[in-house]
């Protein structure tokens, strides 16, 4: 009987620096994943109807063919429309849009996937969108699957004014609601950067009331002051696109997928007296310099790659590697941690250098294990262990002597 | 865009019809024909609609009542039957719930080029928007048989698109006419596919209406374009309208626009003092503070003016100025467009009308297609200066508010002075011995003197409504020219007076003491009614408000009776008296109306008879502006004939 207690403590014994170092890992590994920008998202939101915003529109599915030309995918895409322009009666050219007068591009070409559409769009699809707090039934394609490794464009246009955006004309996103849905994303893990990106009037009020970290937003207009449209086509009979899109597709055309502009090339390109508004950007909750971020970094799909000699295996400890610089930036990660994550680190390459083919898992057992030991401040177990440990010294040199 | 190719067909369109008219002019069938056959060669829907010439009579019951078709008297012959061609586009995605009207009146009897010009234009129009992708109202265009006159046809359509009939009369009466069955042949004649329809066809609610013309003979220098938009009792469509055309036509077409004016006061040199006034003060502002812009050329202030004036005086007249008029009946927006072509008898300047009238035709169009809504962005009580500027009613209102401001004023210092003075007199005249309670009768009766003196403007308006009532007698009476009808009109009213005054206002002659001060209560209740009446109608109707009180505010103001005035005998109370008496002139309604139309056209064309017609007219349209100088303006002139004719 004795002797199955002693052995169960035995088992303990041993398993517990593996079980130890497992969990330190898997915690490491997600603390990770949360700091490095993975993937991209976007959500665009057209929210007016009527024929005579027509613009609002083809702004939208401008900023979408965009987006796409500079590498986000379709599934990566939320495009909300409120009203279906190219199949109003109106439209001389049905079901075609187009954003310029020289019709040289029809916006609504193939392959434009709709995922919001006329009366869908309304604040509480869009909000729910941004929260992700679907109903069951709502298909993959309609939600922002995005995780903590998420930049996100958030691109809306339509009427708006102080501290509010109309939507349908019936509803209104004020900027409460905004940040709340932007805090709410931000404490779901939801995005790692965000992109705000408003082309309405008094646009830069609709950011008042931000306060979460991560998020960049750019706004038409400021307070007091109307985003008109660029030109008029006299073909189709309405304005077809408004300024400060105009201006930022303008900047974009000249934007390959490889290309490095800037955010802040992007938003020095645009001039108050073209605009006949003054553009706005908050940038006080982004933490990174606007002259080193790529502006594909939002707009298009482009990370930062990370050279690999083999697939999987030296990927892990690569991004450890590289973790360790933006681990010192981040705040909630415990000191202590971090210091053993170096160890760790550093002991996995001792241990790469000496022996090589061994399981990941059990790379330094021991150095972990005295680590263990170092922590446990309760010295009763520690002399309660230390009795056991002698213990089955004790039977083996008592049968050795024997 | 309206292109050659659609020109070409509205210029056939256009030979046919004048070639058609040297053929056959006895009935008109022929053209009309012609016209449907056009129509269905578009593919549009086309079907007749036959109307009954509708005369006017007063009737007071009907009055402000919207016309219905249930009182169309059952005794009308085929020859008075004028018939209307109608052409209906549908929108080819819209979903028919809105249209535009295009109205293009024509006489087939006698019909000019100009009428011929304005169907094709109409029909260049129609053909484009028979081939445009864009419509999302259907498009009416409707041929007014102008035989019985323009507006007549227009609403008599009108009235048959707004109120469904739900009888067969519409068969019986095409039995009962040959002449219309022969337009049936085009069903059997017509190509595949278009429809022509005896029964009344529909589209969807009015969004705005366009009445076409063109006047043939013009002495023009350049193309001009005149809107018309005054509807009945002052009724103006919404500004954007006239902004949309006259934009159109300015900056698209080249076109000149232009509206109504006064001629006469285009050469009035005192108005062209008053403008180099302004001017001069306008750069005296300027040269103060740059940023001020309210200076004005002078020949800009007196056309300004004379629109001013055009624009009112027609408001006021309470006529719609065109077919127009018609459609404002049912709220729906609609101006008529007078093509002035610049004169030349060439036969390519027909193309260049068709190709600018029709592009004019086709933006508008367009335009309201575009909208969502009726219009209602913009005014609707408004007076024009010009084609692109506007007076509002928050401005035009404090004029008229400042005008008639002083009248409850003077009505209530009038009331006091005579109630304090009669009081006055009273307690002068009584022994200090008199009792106490004489004192407090006296009191009382000063105190209820009004009464009286508003009895007496009571039954000068009760009379008022008589007089306004007794047309209704005179249109009973068979074969009345205008002259004998209104003799008649006058005499009644002469006799209804005496009556009432003898029967009812004998009691006046009781209250003998008080006479010395009657007078001013009278006045004051008489300002009284007159500020309530002038307050009332320039809700109903601004411009006879304000032209009504520019009259009438005077006279009330300066009434005092005569012998006051001879025996006075100072310079002051002379001229006050001459004051009097020319206003009491002037403000009798039909001497106000004999002046003014004798300073517009000329005092040759005015004869005793033209009074009646214009009144007859006033019915026709239930232009308030007659029960307003029935009700307030005659009474208030008769009080005050009776305050100058006092017996002090």
């Amino acid at each position: 009987m004795a002797t199955f207690i002693n052995f169960k403590a035995l088992v303990q014994l041993l398993l517990l620096p593996c079980l130890l170092l497992c969990s330190s890992i898997a915690y490491n590994s997600s603390s990770v994943k949360a700091t490095m920008h993975t993937n991209n998202w976007a959500v665009l939101v057209c929210t007016s109807r009527f024929w005579f915003n027509y613009r609002h529109m083809a702004n939208t599915l401008s900023l979408y063919r965009t987006v796409k030309r500079l590498g986000i995918p379709d599934e990566r895409i939320i495009l909300m429309l409120a009203d279906d322009m190219a199949c109003n009666t109106r439209n001389k050219y049905p079901a075609q849009v187009f954003n310029n007068e020289n019709h040289r591009l029809n916006l609504y070409g193939d392959n434009v996937e709709v995922d919001y559409r006329g009366y869908e769009v309304t604040v509480e699809n869009f909000l729910r969108v941004l929260t992700g707090r679907h109903e069951t039934a709502v298909p993959r394609s309609k939600r922002l699957l995005s995780d903590e490794g998420s930049h996100i464009l958030l691109y809306m246009t339509g009427h708006g004014g102080d501290e509010f955006l109309k939507f349908q004309d019936s509803e209104e996103l004020q900027s409460h609601d905004l940040a709340d849905a932007v805090k709410q994303m931000k404490e779901k893990h939801r995005f790692k950067e965000l992109l705000i990106m408003v082309d309405t009037c008094q646009a830069a009020t609709l950011f008042n009331q931000l306060q979460s970290p991560g998020v960049l937003a750019i706004g038409s207009s400021m307070k007091g002051e109307n985003s008109y449209s660029h030109h008029l086509d006299s073909d189709v009979g309405v304005s077809v696109v408004d300024r400060f899109t105009y201006y930022t597709l303008a900047f974009f055309e000249r934007l390959n997928i490889y290309d490095n502009a800037s955010l802040s090339s992007l938003f020095s390109s645009y001039n108050p007296s073209t605009l006949m508004s003054t553009a706005y950007y908050r940038r006080d909750l982004y933490q990174r310099r606007l002259e080193e971020v790529p502006v594909t970094n939002f707009f298009g799909s482009v990370m930062e790659t990370i050279h690999t000699d083999a697939a999987y295996k030296a990927l892990s400890r690569k991004i450890s590697d590289r973790s360790e610089s933006q681990i010192s930036l981040d705040q909630s990660i415990h000191r202590e941690e971090r210091r053993m994550l170096i160890n760790i680190n550093v002991c996995d390459e001792i241990h790469d250098v000496s022996t090589e083919g061994q399981e990941d898992d059990s790379k330094c057992p021991w150095s972990a294990f005295y680590r263990k030991m170092q922590k446990i401040e309760n010295v009763d177990s520690l002399v309660n262990y230390g009795l056991v440990a002698m213990l089955p010294f004790l039977v083996f040199s008592t049968w050795l002597f024997h | 865009m309206l292109a050659n190719q659609h020109v070409l067909e509205g210029n056939r369109l256009v030979n046919d019809l004048t070639s058609s008219n040297l053929k056959s002019s006895e009935t008109g069938i022929e053209s009309q024909r012609i016209i449907a056959r056009y129509m269905l060669d578009l593919g549009a829907e086309a079907s007749i609609h036959k109307f009954h010439r509708q005369l006017n009579h007063f009737h007071p019951l009907h009055f402000f009542s919207s016309p219905d078709s249930g009182i169309i008297e059952e005794n009308y012959s085929c020859s008075s039957y004028g018939i209307n061609t109608v052409g209906i586009i549908r929108a080819p995605r819209g979903d028919g719930k809105e249209a535009i009207v295009l109205v293009t009146p024509y006489n087939a009897l006698k019909s000019g080029l100009g009428e011929a010009l304005s169907i094709g234009i109409a029909y260049s129009v129609f053909s484009l928007l028979s081939q445009v992708t864009w419509l999302a109202k259907d498009i009416i265009w409707l041929v007014a048989d102008s035989r019985y006159g323009e507006y007549a046809a227009v609403s008599a359509w009108l009235r048959d698109y707004q109120t469904p009939k739900f009888s067969s009369l519409s068969t019986l009466d095409a039995e009962m006419c040959p002449d219309i069955d022969n337009l049936y042949d085009l069903k059997v004649n017509s190509i595949t596919g278009s429809k022509f329809s005896s029964s009344f066809k529909r589209a969807g609610t009015m969004a705005a209406a366009l009445v076409l013309k063109v006047r043939n003979k013009s002495d023009q220098f350049e193309d001009t374009i005149s809107i018309y938009a005054e509807a009945s009792n002052g009724q103006m469509p919404n500004l954007d309208l006239i902004n949309v055309v006259n934009y159109l036509a300015v900056h698209r077409q080249g076109l000149h626009v232009k509206v109504e004016k006064l001629w006469s006061l285009l050469n009035s040199s005192w108005l062209k003092i008053l403008g180099e006034i302004f001017e001069s003060l306008g750069k005296v502002a300027k040269s103060l503070n740059p940023k001020w812009k309210f200076g004005i050329t002078a020949t800009e202030y007196v056309e300004g003016t004379a629109t001013l004036a055009s624009s009112l005086y027609y408001q006021a007249l309470g006529l719609p100025t065109g077919p127009h008029g018609a459609f404002r009946d049912y709220q729906i927006d609609a101006i008529t467009l007078e093509i002035l072509p610049k004169f030349s008898s060439d036969k390519v300047r027909h193309s260049d009308i068709l190709l600018r009238g029709g592009r004019l035709i086709e933006g508008v169009i367009r335009s309201v297609n575009n909208l969502l809504e009726k219009f209602h962005q913009s005014f609707f009580l408004y007076l024009l200066t010009s084609p692109s500027k506007f007076v509002s009613v928050g401005v035009y209102m404090i004029a008229f508010a400042l005008l008639i401001a002083p009248l409850p004023i003077v009505a209530a210092s009038l009331y006091v002075d005579a109630s304090s003075l009669g009081n006055c007199s009273k307690s002068d005249k009584s022994t200090p011995s008199a009792s106490l309670d004489t004192d407090e009768h006296s009191i009382t009766i000063g105190s209820w003197m009004w009464l009286n003196s508003a009895k007496l403007v009571f039954l000068v308006h009760l009379w008022g409504a008589i007089v306004s009532l007794i047309p209704y007698v005179i249109c009973q009476i068979p074969d009345c020219t205008p002259t004998t009808s209104f003799m008649i009109w006058v005499l009644l009213s002469m006799l209804s007076f005496l009556t009432l005054y003898s029967v009812l206002a004998s009691p006046l002659s009781c209250a003998k003491a008080s006479q010395e001060k009657e007078w001013a209560l009278v006045k004051s209740v008489t300002i009284s009614s007159v500020f309530i009446g002038l307050g009332l109608m320039s809700v109903i109707n601004f411009a006879t408000a304000e032209i009504g009180a520019l009259l009438m505010v005077p006279m009330c103001l300066l009434a005092r009776p005569l012998k006051l005035d001879v025996r006075a005998g100072t310079l002051r109370s002379f001229s006050r008296m001459i004051g009097n008496l020319v206003l009491g002139l002037i403000a009798f309604p039909p001497a106000a109306f004999f002046l003014l139309k004798g300073m517009l056209d000329g005092f040759g064309s005015v004869n005793v008879g033209a009074f009646w017609i214009w009144v007859e007219s006033l019915w026709a349209w239930n232009s308030a502006t007659y029960l307003f100088i029935g009700m307030v303006h005659l009474p208030c002139w008769v009080l005050c004939i009776h305050i100058l004719l006092h017996t002090c």
